[in-house]
């Protein structure tokens, strides 16, 4: 077991680190709180319901775009470095993982991942997205739907 | 397939497996048939019931009464490894059960129409039919198996979707309690093939694990037996296990209650016989007292609950306990004497009580009610009734003259050479019967009607012929018993002698009751060579 | 820094690149390749289409991949299995058998997906390209013989799992279910890797086989890493099999995930995660047994009861089967128990007729859950077979070959597994497990007394309920599970024979 010896100790390292600085900012930081420092906003304001957070998934689908792209340039830079030395088995390697990315990429782009404004491509045939919906209407119709009766006041 | 065993199928009609397979494909046809002819379902389930009850009086006509082994054997190979075959054999014992189970079932089926979905009652009876006939005549432990088991399905649709008020109940009850008992057969049975074959090639063949005695230590042979027995307790049913019953009798539909009774207990008792006393004889003689005490209380316990019933349905239902309590007494008795009116009792019970049953059903049909007290005086308004009941009751406590004294008699006889007092106890049990049996007639049939049971209509002549063999059968054979034992009597000392040869048990010297067919030199050598 | 690198550059060695035998991996390559072109023509192409080409496309593929399979099959069987990718992948009787029968459940769910999509208005090539990427994890962890490979195929299949457990946007219950299976798949992944670490460190290989021969010959002197192991390991597998303690998940997942999905997760993804428990303990681990046979051993027993009692007190239907399907996983834990060549035999007859069997019991479940997936109570099944008469006996035939009634497959299958335990020795085992279908079959009874307990007076004044609905593929599905059911049932001969050419030979005792 001696080799996992400098594992044990990073392990015990790292526990007692974060208890030393979570100790340490416990103990040294200045605390005077006040109601108005407890509250969400300090602008004097006191919410009545948490604020809606809504702003579009798209902005999710760009960022996983990105890193799956950022994922095949890491693997493109090894192979340019060596790609002589693979010779074609390599070029199939990679060649195929291109591929696979781009497919997922047409796949995106297929499903409107990329079309920005308003929706007009979704608006079709789509009976989620309409103009006649708004926050409490969307909210309800995914309450509603698929739900037994009678559970309708949590999603509400 | 051995040269053997290719010998012994080869060039004959295979009338066994088409004893079997031509209910079970009239159920099929009957399942078939167009839902705008209902008609014709009864039409097409009754053909072939009768056709398939020809087929075993053609089993019964060719059967050589002096053999005492395995005859008419087919056999076809199923799976090869366990080695599963289909075999089918029918000797002495099995013979009268596939008999009884052919006539009784026409009878049912046209003594007790259902009120409604006539095709699928049917066509459910039919395939009850094959998985009863199927578990008389295998001779391969895992083909018994399927059949012991398959029975459950159409019962448990039969009392379900045609039963009385507590139906649900009740078919509930019945399947999980057999399926309980069958939990345990089926790892006993792959237990036994699996430690009998020793490493080598596994088989579920019957003869083939029965002939090799001695493989087995006895310690396990005991365990393997207890796994059986609870299967078979639960469905004869034995004392404690027989909470089931009641219910389904009473519940289930007329015609199912007489399978029930008829039929389907005896694959029980029938099967302690065969898979009990054949395969583990040492530990039969083992807990042979332990099992003729279960009888004993079987046969008290059912008479004085019988005795008690308000429900004329759950008496006759009671009534069964004891009579296969009887059975029980006399298989476990291990002698001839015993052994043969256990078999005699088997197929006395399935005419008399099944009789009774439809009898039952058919006051039932008229009175919309089994309660005892709301019947009275019935043989005025229904005097034919009235007597083919007596007949058929008197049958059940076992009167001289009647089927049921020939079978209580030689059963009584042979407990009596091995546990004396055992049998002393059970006589009691003769006497319980008339008592529950005639003061229910008396309450029901006697005295003067009142304005409800006045004008009961009286058997129809449909009804007069489905009695008519049953009361023919009662009647032929408590006068002349000898053609029904003759052909039980070679292989019950062929199973006796079989016991004797694998244990250290004797079969006491009895009086000579009647002059016994000569068959035993071949069976003895027979039983040797297979030690 | 730089110098070194024009230093290696200037110098061009030729490196080893790794011969493949890509034949062996055809079954693999094509559902993988076939779900990527599916997915790419299914997006360029309209979501909707009259002809369900998607479906089609999906049982070509899958047939497709059968295909690979069959010579394979066939050349393993007289020539011994092949061992791929320096070992990695090892194509045996076991990996060819259980894949095949990963591909039959895809091609049921698929052709009850198809329905399913239609109704819930949900229409898109993404649940076959996920079905097909999940069967593609599930066929690399049935071949893996090195448990990196196997750990890469569990989270291949769970991932699109996860996925389709949630396809249902609209439904909260089916999101429910997603979030529920992926935090606890998660957390069993973790798990199970955790124990491949340890697995490597008490051995010092991942590869199986090594594995298998550093254990033959060396005696450990503190086998507490490998102990650590086994158990690590079969949490991993027993999340994914849902076996008891390990099954929480199993019901609240089965009620929500849509029940074509079900129909995968209780038949393919049990066999490729028991492809995986096979081939890491009763191969791997062979000389171990003794060790690791008692845990099993007390997991069956667990896993049995569990799946059998806490089902009778339910009344959805789709959680008394997610019950129930982890009874049967307990039946193949008494197979896998037994640790030898009738055992793994009985586990793969048991998979592959189960498949069948769940496949369309979650058929019937489908059609029957109407629109919005669900009417699932027990009071949704009342009068089934005055309505529906087929789609009642078919329900029938699946309910009672689950209870092991003769003449079905299910009986056989629990027929197999007994002998395994008995021939292990384990009485009581086989006899817990024979108890444990009594009390199972009191559910299916429930189910049957509801669909053919006949109309009371009261019921017959209930307000009209439109006709169900019943695809031409869902039929399909439901016709060839019957078929497969009592057909298996009545000539069992073919698939005893091809369960038993299909297991490898396991390693002596030390």
């Amino acid at each position: 077991m001696g080799q996992y010896l400098p594992v044990v100790a990073m392990l015990v390292l790292a526990v007692v680190f974060a208890i030393l600085s979570f100790a340490a900012s416990k103990l040294l930081a200045p605390r005077r709180p006040s109601a108005a420092k407890s509250s969400p906003y300090e602008c004097g304001i006191v919410p009545s319901q948490e604020p809606p957070e809504r702003f579009p998934v798209r902005f999710y689908l760009v960022a996983m775009i990105f890193i799956v792209f950022d994922i095949e340039i890491i693997f493109m830079y090894p192979y340019a470095v060596i790609y002589r030395d693979l010779g074609a088995f390599g070029l199939v390697e990679v060649l195929t993982f291109a591929i696979a990315v781009f497919a997922s990429f047409v796949y995106l782009i297929a499903n409107g991942a990329l079309d920005w404004g308003p929706a007009k491509r979704l608006g079709r045939r789509d009976p989620q997205m309409s103009a006649t919906r708004t926050t409490t209407s969307t909210v309800r119709r995914v309450g509603l739907e698929g739900r037994p009766a009678g559970d309708e006041e949590v999603a509400a | 397939m051995s040269p053997v065993l290719a010998a012994e199928t080869a060039g004959s009609f295979p009338l066994l497996t088409a004893v079997v397979v031509l209910p079970a494909i009239g159920a099929l046809v009957t399942a078939l048939v167009s839902k705008r002819r209902p008609e014709l379902a009864k039409q097409c389930a009754v053909l072939f019931a009768v056709a398939t009850g020809a087929l075993t009086i053609a089993v019964l006509a060719g059967f050589d009464t002096h053999a005492a082994g395995f005859q008419m054997i087919d056999h076809v190979r199923w799976v090869q490894d366990p080695q599963i075959s289909w075999t089918m054999g029918v000797d002495g014992i099995s013979l009268w059960m596939v008999v009884l189970t052919g006539i009784l079932f026409p009878i049912a089926m046209l003594g007790a129409p259902p009120h409604h979905d006539e095709k699928p009652f049917y066509a459910w009876l039919l395939l009850l039919e094959a998985g009863c006939l199927g578990a008389f005549l295998a001779l391969d432990l895992f083909v018994f198996f399927l059949m012991f088991e398959i029975v459950l399905v159409p019962m448990y649709f039969l009392i379900s979707g045609w039963g009385y008020e507590g139906r649900r109940y009740a078919a509930m009850k019945f399947f999980l309690y057999t399926m309980f008992g069958s939990a345990f057969m089926l790892v006993g049975t792959v237990a036994l093939a699996y430690l009998h074959a020793k490493g080598g090639p596994v088989t579920f063949d019957l003869r083939t694990i029965a002939e090799h005695q001695g493989v087995l230590s006895p310690q396990t042979g005991r365990w393997l037996f207890l796994s059986f027995a609870i299967a078979f307790g639960v469905k004869v049913p034995l004392v404690p296990l027989h909470t089931w019953l009641p219910d389904a009798h009473t519940q289930a539909p007329t015609g199912g209650s007489v399978i029930l009774a008829g039929v389907m207990l005896k694959l029980g008792t029938y099967g302690f016989l065969r898979f009990g006393l054949y395969v583990f004889p040492e530990a039969s003689v083992y807990f042979a007292p332990a099992m003729i005490t279960l009888g004993v209380a079987g046969i008290i316990y059912g008479a004085i609950c019988a005795t008690m019933q308000q429900d004329l349905k759950r008496l006759v239902a009671y009534s069964s306990v004891a009579h296969l309590g009887f059975i029980i007494l006399g298989t476990f008795s291990l002698t001839t004497q015993g052994i043969d009116g256990g078999v005699l009792q088997m197929i006395n019970h399935g005419v008399s009580t099944g009789a009774l049953f439809l009898l039952v059903g058919m006051i039932y049909e008229r009175r919309h009610t089994r309660e005892i007290a709301k019947l009275k005086g019935l043989q005025r308004s229904a005097p034919v009734m009235a007597g083919v009941f007596t007949l058929v009751m008197l049958s059940s406590i076992g009167l001289p003259g009647l089927n049921g004294f020939v079978g209580e008699y030689l059963t009584l006889l042979g407990a009596f050479l091995t546990h004396r007092w055992w049998a002393v106890v059970a006589v009691t049990g003769v006497i319980l019967a008339s008592l529950y049996l005639l003061w229910a007639y008396q309450r029901v049939f006697h005295g003067t009607p009142d304005e409800a049971n006045a004008d009961m209509p009286d058997l129809r002549w449909t009804e007069r012929l489905v009695m008519a063999p049953l009361i023919v059968i009662i009647v032929f054979m408590g006068v002349y018993p000898k053609p029904v034992l003759d052909r039980i009597e070679p292989s019950v000392k062929k199973l006796v002698q079989h016991i004797e040869t694998n244990t250290h048990y004797r079969e006491p010297k009895a009086p000579k009751v009647r002059p016994a067919p000569a068959a035993g030199g071949q069976t003895a050598s027979q039983g040797k060579a297979g030690k | 820094m730089t110098s070194l690198l024009f230093a290696q550059l200037g110098t061009p060695h030729r490196i080893q690149t790794p011969s493949v035998a890509w034949s062996g991996l055809l079954p693999v390559l094509v559902l993988l390749g076939g779900a990527v072109v599916l997915m790419v023509v299914g997006a360029l192409l309209p979501r909707r289409s009259r002809h369900s080409w998607h479906l089609w496309l999906t049982l070509l593929i899958a047939a497709g991949s059968i295909g690979c399979a069959v010579p394979l099959w066939f050349r393993v069987r007289d020539h011994g299995p092949l061992s791929i990718l320096r070992d990695a992948v090892r194509v045996d009787g076991l990996a060819l058998f259980l894949g095949i029968v990963i591909v039959v459940g895809v091609m049921l769910a698929a052709l009850l997906t198809d329905g399913y999509l239609r109704r819930e208005e949900l229409e898109g090539p993404e649940p076959y390209v996920l079905l097909m990427l999940s069967a593609t994890g599930g066929l690399l962890m049935a071949s893996a013989n090195d448990l990196i490979v196997m750990f890469l195929g569990l989270e291949i299949l769970s991932l699109a799992v996860y996925v389709l457990a949630g396809l249902h946007v609209r439904r909260l219950r089916s999101g429910e279910a997603a979030m529920k299976y992926f935090v606890l798949g998660g957390f069993s992944s973790a798990f199970f890797l955790y124990g491949i670490a340890l697995a490597y460190g008490a051995t010092g290989s991942t590869n199986l086989t090594d594995i298998q021969r550093f254990l033959a010959t060396n005696t450990l002197t503190n086998n507490g890493l490998l102990l650590a192991s086994f158990a690590l390991l079969l949490v991993g597998f027993g999340f994914k099999v849902a076996a008891a303690p390990f099954h929480s998940w199993a019901p609240d997942v089965y009620e929500g995930s849509p029940s074509p999905v079900v129909s995968f997760m209780a038949s393919a993804v049990k066999a490729a995660a028991f492809a995986g428990l096979i081939r890491v303990f009763v191969y791997a681990f062979a000389l171990d047994r003794h060790d690791w046979q008692p845990i099993v051993y007390v997991v069956a027993v667990l896993t049995l009861l569990v799946g059998s009692v806490l089902a009778v007190v339910q009344t959805n239907v789709k959680r008394m089967l997610a019950y129930s399907s982890i009874n049967h996983a307990g039946f193949v834990l008494v197979g896998v128990q037994a640790a030898s060549d009738r055992g793994v035999r009985s586990a793969l007859f048991y998979l592959a007729t189960y498949t069948f069997m769940v496949a369309g019991s979650f058929g019937v479940v489908t059609i029957v859950g109407r629109r919005g997936d669900n009417r699932h109570q027990l009071d949704d099944y009342k009068g089934l077979a005055r309505t529906e008469p087929l789609l009642a006996f078919a329900f029938l035939v699946f309910l009672l070959a689950q209870a092991g009634v003769p003449f079905t497959s299910g009986l056989w299958a629990k027929f197999y597994v007994i002998g395994a335990a008995v021939e292990a020795r384990s009485f009581w085992l086989a006899l817990v497990a024979m108890l444990s279908t009594v009390i199972s079959a009191f559910l299916y009874l429930r189910i049957v007394l509801a669909m053919y307990g006949g109309a009371d007076e009261a019921d017959e004044a209930a307000p009209a309920v439109p006709r169900l609905r019943i695809p031409f593929a869902a039929r399909i599905a439901l016709v060839v599970s019957v078929v497969a059911t009592i057909g298996f049932g009545l000539v069992p001969g073919p698939l005893t024979h091809a369960s038993k050419t299909a297991v490898p030979k396991i390693a002596a005792g030390k």
